[in-house]
């Protein structure tokens, strides 16, 4: 082999890897590019329509959140939110996966249906709630209501009752994904545990107790990381529905940062606003991680 | 027989050809209305222009003619369409940054004071007076209704000047606030037609005991679009258009007494009369509810008569009456006024092109087809309305009690907001005092000084004070 050949030959050995990462690192910079601006911008002044008075203002924009009352009260909604959130759509997801589960009859028909929820864009979910949700008896759910001699439920129109439909609207979209990985898990389970579980004894309630729930454990915290950085940043089905009202009680920290952004076009201290959402995000899903890594472990 | 199906075919051939020719006549003799004006249209052949309009009957009166216009001018016409909301941030995104994607828009007065002040639209003057451009006698300024053109002049002063300088752009409908009730319940329970604010509480309060559904319906998110239509025309009115939301100073004056005594009794008649989600009602959902015969009274946007008064769609159809806004001690109403309209942006390349869009966008002829064709109410020229055809349709709302109520208030009706371009976030400040005063959270005193306050800080942030 020629020394020519040779570096010919050395030269695309060494291009190579770069040319095949070429599609990740263009996707990369399609990600990182936005983030960065973004992230310049919420140390700025940046407001669209006095385009004269842009400056960089380091972490005022930050620093005024504090003083700001509907921050607070936003925050508390995110977090707030969140909890309730997982936890009912983790809780009856397990109830739902171990019903499917069970050899019921037409399990299969069930699951198939179970996806509709996924397939509807949540802006059309929330839309369709909406209707479904009127304050008087024309509403079609506080028509069904009344025939348990329920009361018209003044669904959006209340700050308890728009956050209740919220919470109900968004585990309605929701609960079929939960279900679906936890019936997975359920599914992928070793028979072994079960049989040495009923050899000693061990009734229905133990073994969820003592086999199903640990082993079960790393899907768990899956749907739980899932879903929490989910709700942490829900916007869709508030926007559609409350708009953050009534009196700001559904207001979270994404619709703040859009109304800043797009309602008022305060860029700079939107952008703030979505980054300190994106530091929440990332800690508690950190957190979660690592509970994931050790429930992992535990069972492996 | 055979020959009959023969002579069958051979017509049903020659239909289109027939009907294209109909189409072409008609295109012809609709071409040669606006060839009546004495400029040529076919000056800025060859252009491009992009229209950024927002999803409205008036836009849907708008896309049919398109292709006649292209026919007229050679211009080339593309165009964006979006919802409401999107349509404004998409707007402002494309003024801020210069960037001439639109080159006409659809806005309106107190939309103007926000892109006025950094200079992103075109004063029209210019255009109107260019004999090149536009034919005056052809196209009839004055057939406007002078309140209308007024709503869309501005002398670019924080604080006042509306009416004054140029104008920034060119109304395609009119819209003022009235008062329309159910006049068969009003009847039936012998309820008298409010004049006055206490009278307006009773009259609800009485609907909602005799007839069991609210007395009266309301837009109620916290959102200026909540603000600006019955609730501050009734402010203005039960003032007698002695208040206004800042004072000399332009410090911001929610929470002036009379102010604070209005909004008590209007937060009190929607608790105890209105609908339970009065807090979640957008002005669709308000018009709907009143469409759907849901409510007594609603205090709103006039042109929704159209569709009360839809027997397609409207359940109430025949049965509203439409009385002026409760009023204050003097006994006038003081409405606002709101007109969508087209202007032109700073950074278009093809000006001339938008203007000669624009020209023909609200020429007598398009308008009239845009009221005739696709309910784009009310008109904002005055030849329009007197139309016969118009006239039919218009005459019969409320047993004609409609277009009297109309034309009276239009002699009082103005722009009620005060001119600066934080009108949007000062509202939404407003309309969160609204609510933290329905649902006893504030009183109403507290609730509007503290919007005062919120409101003199933006103003202050922005340096507009």
């Amino acid at each position: 082999m020629s020394t020519t050949r040779k570096r010919r030959h050395w030269r695309r050995e060494r291009l190579l890897p770069y040319l095949l990462l070429a599609p990740a690192l263009v996707l990369l910079a399609g990600m990182v590019y936005p983030f960065l601006l973004g992230l310049y911008y919420s140390f700025t002044s940046y407001w669209l329509q006095y385009p004269n008075r842009f400056r960089f203002v380091w972490l005022d924009n930050y620093l005024s959140l504090i003083e700001e009352p509907l921050f607070a009260r936003a925050l508390e909604f995110t977090l707030g939110f969140t909890l309730a959130a997982v936890v009912i759509q983790v809780g009856l997801g397990l109830a739902v996966a171990l019903f499917l589960h069970a050899r019921i009859p037409g399990r299969a028909a069930i699951r198939a249906l179970m996806l509709l929820p996924l397939m509807i864009p949540p802006v059309i979910t929330a839309l369709m709630w909406k209707i479904m949700m009127g304050s008087t008896n024309a509403g079609i759910l506080n028509y069904l209501l009344s025939f348990l001699g329920v009361d018209p439920v003044n669904w959006f129109g209340s700050t308890q009752g728009a956050i209740v439909s919220v919470l109900i609207i968004d585990t309605w979209g929701n609960l079929p994904f939960v279900s679906l990985i936890l019936l997975g898990g359920l599914q992928a389970l070793p028979t072994e545990p079960y049989e040495a579980a009923r050899v000693d004894g061990a009734g229905p309630i133990d073994i969820l107790r003592y086999v199903t729930l640990p082993l079960l454990s790393p899907f768990i915290v899956l749907v739980v990381l899932f879903r929490t950085m989910d709700s942490l940043r829900i916007f869709d089905v508030i926007y559609a529905t409350t708009l953050g009202g009534p009196n700001d009680a559904t207001t979270n920290l994404h619709i703040m940062a859009y109304q800043y952004s797009f309602q008022w076009y305060q860029m700079g201290k939107g952008m703030a606003q979505a980054i300190v959402l994106l530091i929440l995000v990332v800690i508690i899903s950190y957190l979660l991680m690592r509970l994931w890594n050790r429930a992992s472990e535990s069972t492996a | 027989m055979h020959l009959r199906r023969r002579q069958l075919a051979g017509l049903l051939l020659a239909a289109p050809v027939i009907g294209a020719g109909l189409a072409e006549a008609q295109d012809d003799e609709a071409l040669a209305y606006y060839r009546q004006a004495k400029i040529d249209w076919q000056q800025a052949k060859g252009q491009s222009l992009t229209i950024g309009l927002n999803k409205h009957p008036f836009t849907e009166s708008l896309l049919p003619l398109i292709p006649e216009f292209r026919k007229l001018t050679g211009i080339n016409v593309e165009y964006l369409i979006l919802p409401e909301a999107e349509y404004f941030t998409k707007l402002v995104a494309d003024l801020s940054q210069q960037r001439g994607e639109f080159s006409v828009i659809m806005t309106g007065p107190v939309r103007n004071w926000q892109y006025v002040t950094p200079g992103w639209i075109l004063p029209l003057d210019d255009f109107l007076n260019n004999p090149k451009l536009t034919d005056k006698s052809w196209y009839k300024l004055d057939d406007f209704y002078p309140a209308l053109i007024a709503a869309n002049r501005w002398n670019g002063k924080t604080g006042g000047g509306i009416g004054e300088g140029p104008i920034y752009s060119i109304p395609v409908l009119e819209e003022s606030y009235i008062l329309s009730y159910r006049k068969d319940i009003f009847d039936q329970y012998n309820i008298k037609v409010p004049t006055t604010l206490e009278e307006m509480a009773e009259a609800a309060r009485l609907v909602k005991k005799n007839a069991g559904i609210p007395g009266i319906v309301a837009r109620g998110t916290p959102s200026v679009a909540s603000m600006g239509t019955g609730f501050m025309s009734g402010l203005k009115s039960y003032t007698d258009d002695q208040w206004s939301e800042f004072d000399g100073k332009l410090n911001a004056n929610f929470h002036d007494p009379r102010s604070v005594k209005y909004t008590e009794a209007w937060i009190n008649m929607v608790r105890e009369s209105g609908p339970p989600n009065w807090a979640n009602m957008q002005w669709y959902d308000a018009m709907e509810a009143f469409t759907a015969g849901q409510a007594g009274m609603i205090v709103d946007a006039d042109f929704f008569a159209a569709n009360y008064e839809d027997p397609k769609k409207s359940k109430v159809a025949g049965k509203v009456g439409y009385a002026l806004i409760p009023a204050g001690p003097g006994g006038k109403p003081y409405s606002g006024l709101w007109t969508w309209a087209l202007g032109i942006s700073k950074a278009t390349k093809n000006k001339e092109a938008a203007w000669l869009f624009a020209q023909w966008a609200t020429a007598p002829r398009t308008l009239l087809n845009a009221t005739v064709g696709y309910r784009n109410y009310n008109p904002s020229r005055k030849s329009v309305t007197d139309d016969p055809r118009v006239q039919e349709i218009m005459g019969s709302w409320g047993g004609g009690s409609y277009l009297k109520t109309v034309a009276k208030n239009l002699e009082t009706a103005k722009v009620i907001w005060t001119p600066q371009p934080e009108r949007t976030r000062m509202g939404d400040v407003w309309a969160r005092a609204l609510h933290e005063i329905y649902f006893q959270r504030m009183s109403a005193a507290d609730a509007l000084k503290k919007a005062s306050m919120e409101t003199d800080k933006v103003l202050k942030e922005a340096g507009i004070k």
